[in-house]
């Protein structure tokens, strides 16, 4: 058993290191027109932002409200009920979006206009961040200095996740929030797992996939020590208090010690280039990450 | 005696100004959308590639699924009114729309598992739907065939309890799902008409249409049949027969408007009454006039919901409720205690 882990732990190394330096990027067409982009994902509108091509953005969807000047662009949207005459409607040379961007039929209408469109798979890792934001510069065409200094920090972020302690006996539960009174719960394949899994923590609900409401019963048989929720969760919980009062998590030791790490939803849970601190920042929290901040 | 009523001039004139109406609307809805675009530029060959691509591959199936859409539900209101001889009755009423649904909802959560081939890929959700909208039929006929006979009650009774399953096998399905599955869902059961396309769209129309020309021909017999069911078998309506054949074409059609277009409410309800308060209630009008002014509705309808915030749109089902909700209140506020 403890060799398995070992093993497993060996690979995970590996691959994490091999990812640093050969990029996963979806399949692009050649000689694509990056100049008017119209986006459905807001990690992929945090990149452009990041890479300082803000200029090229024509639309972005819903999900992309950060940085703030982000919310200003005309919206297309949700990014999972896209509408192809509206999406055209910005004169986008590129769209680029999210592994869940549309409806499908949508994208299949998208695909008849020449208009090439780019999905970007879900990758709940820091190499994923890694990529996303070097595929994305590949795909504009950038070789500037400062593209080449927004990747190399990223990766020294990621170089700083690589030497988290993991500590399986922190109990730690991602929450979404209270839907009608239970808490929803971070299951396997959620960014809230690869949150956890990014800050050397286990996740408590890995029995399930998925974000599903937890009883109360389940919760206090879980007894989670650390409780992470989106900051919007928490408002609509009604702050800290009112969500450490409700019955299914007053009992736990997570309400007893007042244990609550509350951040920014995009940030921790987007997977765009910010969730790389955000994971540290947990991490540092918990006591799975020792190093100070790298220095910039 | 009813049968000898001649339609009057002035309600074929009401008729003749109901297809004018759905002309107009069908002309506004492909001249007019986000990307702007004439119909006649296009036809001349004079629009760009992407314009006439929008018009030809987006633009054009969307008009024409709501047009189908809305005259199915409409018309399928208006014939089910007549059979249940009840003005709250529409085609969710008999489970049809919610069997639709479930096949759908089930194919969404469980498609993955089935490893489908590529091709058949598009259709799956489609067929679902048209297969969950005929399982909620043979079952209606199953209880109707053990019964002996096919009672308004019991068939009221039947759509009720299937509605309730439905709703409970929906639910198994959404606590089922992961969180992508989750969202693809909520956005089917909105209803759009937003994944038009062709291949779909074509096979569906042929069975909507089906439907549509099925329901019309029955509009006699619905008229004959609002002086009871008894003095309608003496005038010569197979009563038994006609109740079947209601309720089976607006099954079909309604699976086939469901499986390509959610769930859209309130349409099947207040077309029929609109076209009683502007025309007659005499279903030889009423019946082929909600399908006309179902369609001209749906249209607008669509029309409103993705122009409204371009680039990005409205679910349909918002359009229509929020226009269908105040007046099935009024409708109630109207109704006489028995």
């Amino acid at each position: 058993m403890k060799r398995w882990l070992q093993l497993s732990l060996l690979f995970m190394v590996c691959a994490a290191s091999q990812a640093v330096h050969a990029r996963e990027c979806p399949e692009a067409p050649p000689g694509i027109d990056a100049r008017r982009i119209a986006v459905a994902g807001g990690s992929i509108t945090e990149v452009i932002y990041l890479l300082g091509e803000s200029q090229r953005l024509v639309a972005a969807d819903r999900t992309s409200n950060y940085p703030a000047e982000a919310r200003a662009l005309p919206s297309i949207g949700y990014v999972r009920a896209l509408s192809a005459e509206g999406v055209l409607s910005v004169e986008p040379t590129l769209v680029l979006g999210e592994h869940d961007m549309g409806p499908p039929e949508v994208m299949a209408q998208l695909r008849q206009t020449r208009v090439p469109v780019i999905a970007f798979p879900e990758r709940f890792t820091a190499a994923g961040v890694v990529d996303k934001v070097r595929c994305v510069a590949d795909l504009l065409a950038l070789d500037s200095a400062r593209t080449a200094a927004a990747v190399v920090a990223l990766q020294d972020e990621a170089r700083l996740l690589a030497q988290v302690v993991p500590d399986p006996a922190v109990k730690v539960a991602v929450l979404l929030g209270l839907r009608e009174g239970a808490p929803i719960a971070a299951g396997r394949e959620t960014s809230g797992d690869g949150l956890l899994a990014m800050a050397g923590l286990n996740n408590l609900f890995a029995e399930f996939s998925g974000w599903k409401p937890v009883s109360m019963e389940a919760m206090a048989l879980a007894a989670p020590d650390v409780l992470v929720v989106p900051e919007r969760g928490l408002a609509q919980a009604g702050g800290i208090d009112a969500l450490l009062a409700h019955p299914a998590l007053r009992l736990t030791p997570a309400a007893r010690q007042r244990r609550v790490v509350a951040m920014d939803g995009m940030r921790m849970l987007g997977f765009g280039p910010r969730t790389l601190g955000a994971a540290a920042e947990l991490a540092r929290q918990v006591g799975t990450l020792e190093e100070p901040p790298v220095a910039r | 005696m009813l049968s000898t009523v001649r339609v009057g001039r002035q309600q074929r004139l009401g008729l003749s100004a109901l297809v004018i109406l759905l002309a107009s609307c069908l002309l506004a809805a492909l001249s007019m959308g986000a990307i702007s675009l004439s119909p006649l530029a296009v036809l001349a060959g004079t629009a760009s590639e992407l314009q006439e691509t929008v018009f030809a591959e987006i633009r054009s199936p969307r008009v024409v699924l709501a047009a189908a859409v809305g005259s199915v539900l409409g018309i399928a209101g208006a014939a089910l009114q007549g059979l249940f001889r009840n003005p709250l009755a529409d085609p969710t009423l008999i489970g049809v729309s919610s069997g639709a649904a479930l096949g759908a909802v089930a194919m969404i959560v469980l498609g993955e598992a089935t490893a489908l081939p590529a091709a058949l890929t598009p259709y799956a959700i489609p067929l679902a739907a048209i297969g969950g909208a005929v399982a909620v039929t043979l079952g209606l006929f199953a209880f109707s065939q053990r019964y002996g006979q096919f009672s308004i009650v019991t068939i009221l009774l039947v759509g009720i309890a299937i509605n309730a399953l439905c709703t409970v096998g929906i639910g198994i399905f959404q606590f089922l799902s992961d969180d992508r599955q989750l969202r693809t869902l909520v956005f089917w059961m909105m209803g759009s008409f937003g994944r038009a396309q062709w291949p779909l769209v074509a096979p569906a129309l042929a069975l909507m249409t089906l439907g549509v020309l099925w329901l019309g021909k029955q509009a006699r017999d619905l008229d004959l049949l609002q002086l009871g069911e008894i003095q309608a078998q003496h005038l010569g309506v197979e009563v038994q027969r006609l109740k079947r054949y209601v309720v089976f074409g607006s099954a079909i059609a309604v699976g086939a408007a469901v499986a390509l277009s959610g769930m859209i409410g309130f349409v099947g309800l207040v077309v029929p009454h609109l076209v009683r308060l502007l025309l007659s209630s005499t279903h030889r009008l009423v019946v082929p006039g909600a399908a006309l002014l179902g369609a001209s509705l749906m249209v607008l309808a669509d029309l409103v919901a993705r122009t409204i915030i371009v680039p990005a749109e409205l679910p349909v089902s918002l359009v229509t409720s929020a226009i269908g909700a105040p007046f099935f209140l009024w409708l109630i506020a109207r109704m006489r205690p028995a």
